[in-house]
């Protein structure tokens, strides 16, 4: 069954479309990311411009996160504080990412040397998360498995300084207290690189969230979600202000898909423990950091690339 | 009277032409516009054509304008990574020249140039600005990338002359064609000289609900923008909140 998209200008497979929005709302609604680094690829290789594929692919996850975002909170697993200070922190950093990007695109090689960073950025948190989650499954549960006394180990085990910062506040639904300037920063930190990277970053911040500020697996999930709704919308509609790149029948298809997948996705998350959802997204992690090792390594077939910049 | 006035008219419309607008010369395609439906996938323009007598012909089909990106890889140790990217603007989307010889066994290099009918003679704008020679690379990469699309075409074999009277041809639009007006500019050409010339154009439109999404994501973009955001939100909401309840 075909489906003319008026903006990508061209003919697709519904059936096609409708199974990529399945996969990446099965990981959303699973591990919290977006899938950004999964369907812009994907629509990419079917012939949809990579302008328009990833401005619609920002659209779908403003509808996806919605859905998501909603079951997640049926669930109980948003910590909206939480979420509300990584997004000041995230949009504060893209911001500043944006007027980075303007800068550095001016000094040339500056791309390369962000995709460097990146690569070895990914590779570092899945491989650590990879080992963490394996050891974690081997031990059988544990280290974020709720035991009493857990919040007070938590703490010590966080470096002492985060302790000593100003702003300390209470984040019940996650269980941890800490300065609002640590979520911040982190948020601004991801930010600045979404920005760069022009991502959504939801495989940066799950691993943030998980490993820096100790916050339970499926609480992060959930909010990682929330946060990404608002990130991702801010870019569609930019993309769509900026570009005219953003295909509502594209986008409308994907969402389908993606609701179906997102409802089971977060129905196995609710299920799973909580180091098997950790291991999944340290391969999705390793897996995006081989693909772009992958793009650096293999010679392409033709040196220079022509697209279609706006029809 | 009236026709004396209209003869006037048009003599007087044809004036820059004197030279060559001697020679009859019709050549019309079959249709003056051709609808993007939901199914289309290309399509095949008839264009017939009268001239009166022997001649060589040369069909020159312009695109509308369309602006892309050129980016290229180059080779950094064992890496390939991103060596830049540049913006060419005010180029055709497309581009036929067809002919019945080869365009340079009928005309000389000069009148070649002075009608535009070489496909790499096309200007471009390369953006930003680059000094000397740093632009002739991603130039060359243009015309090659356009050619090897098929977009750039010149083809000696594309026109058939009937008895040295009617003349048809194919205009072969791709299924991405860049929507706007297509130019067909046709040449007589006897002895190494431009002796008619004769212009139609082709539309290629959108209609129905792509036409009206098509315009709208155009003249209020960041309002489209701001729309399509929400509904997709709303989609997603709603779906999943049914799809829950189950």
């Amino acid at each position: 069954m075909q489906l003319f998209l008026p903006i990508a200008h061209m003919d697709v497979n519904i059936v096609l479309i409708l199974m990529y929005g399945g996969l990446v709302g099965f990981l959303s609604g699973l591990v919290g990311v977006g899938g950004g680094f999964l369907i812009t690829p994907l629509l990419i290789f079917t012939g949809v411009p990579p302008i328009v594929a990833v401005s619609s692919g920002a659209t779908q996850m403003a509808g996806t996160g919605a859905g998501a975002s909603y079951i997640q909170w049926r669930y109980g697993n948003i910590d909206f504080r939480m979420a509300l200070v990584l997004l000041a922190g995230s949009w504060l950093g893209g911001g500043l990412g944006v007027y980075l990007a303007n800068i550095l695109v001016r000094g040339g090689q500056f791309g390369n040397v962000v995709t460097f960073l990146y690569v070895v950025l990914l590779g570092f948190i899945g491989i650590s998360m990879l080992i963490e989650s394996m050891r974690a499954i081997i031990r059988g549960g544990a280290p974020d498995a709720p035991v009493p006394g857990e919040i007070v180990v938590r703490r010590t085990r966080r470096h002492p300084i985060l302790d000593r910062l100003p702003f300390q506040m209470e984040f019940p639904i996650s269980r941890v207290r800490m300065s609002a300037l640590v979520p911040l920063m982190l948020g601004g930190g991801v930010g600045i690189l979404t920005s760069l990277m022009g991502v959504g970053g939801g495989f940066i911040m799950v691993p943030v969230m998980i490993y820096l500020l100790k916050m339970p697996t499926k609480i992060v999930v959930g909010t990682s979600m929330f946060q990404l709704l608002f990130t991702t919308a801010a870019v569609s509609i930019m993309q769509a202000g900026a570009n005219h790149s953003v295909d509502p029948f594209l986008a409308g298809t994907l969402i389908l898909g993606s609701i179906l997948g997102t409802s089971y996705g977060a129905r196995l998350g609710a299920r799973m423990p909580a180091e098997k959802l950790r291991l999944i997204l340290a391969l999705v992690v390793v897996g995006v950091a081989i693909k772009m090792v992958m793009v650096l390594v293999v010679p392409p077939s033709e040196i220079y690339e022509m697209t279609v910049r706006v029809r | 009277m009236k026709h004396l006035l209209r003869s006037m008219v048009l003599a007087g419309l044809m004036l820059p032409f004197l030279g060559w607008a001697d020679d009859a010369l019709v050549i019309e395609p079959e249709t003056s516009h051709v609808d993007i439906t939901p199914e289309f996938a290309g399509a095949d323009v008839k264009t017939y054509g009268v001239i009166d007598g022997p001649g060589d012909l040369i069909i020159k089909v312009t695109g509308p304008r369309q602006d892309v990106t050129l980016s290229r890889e180059i080779k950094w140790g064992p890496l390939w990574v991103g060596g830049g990217k540049v913006n060419v603007a005010g180029a055709p989307s497309l581009l036929y020249l067809y002919a019945t010889k080869p365009i340079a066994a009928i005309l000389a290099p000069d009148e070649q140039d002075k009608y535009q009918l070489r496909l790499e003679g096309v200007r471009i704008r390369i953006e930003p600005r680059l000094l000397g020679h740093a632009a002739d690379d991603w130039r060359q990469a243009f015309f090659r990338l356009k050619e090897k699309e098929r977009r750039y075409v010149e083809d000696d074999h594309a026109i058939k002359v009937i008895r040295d009277r009617l003349v048809v041809t194919d205009i072969v639009l791709p299924a991405d064609a860049q929507i706007g007006n297509y130019v067909i500019e046709t040449l007589l050409v006897k002895s190494g000289k431009v002796v008619g010339h004769d212009v139609s154009h082709i539309e290629v439109r959108q209609i129905g609900i792509e036409r009206w999404l098509w315009n709208a994501a155009r003249s209020h973009a960041w309002l489209f923008g701001i729309a399509c955001t929400l509904a997709a939100m709303v989609l997603g909401f709603t779906l999943s909140a049914v799809f829950h309840r189950h």
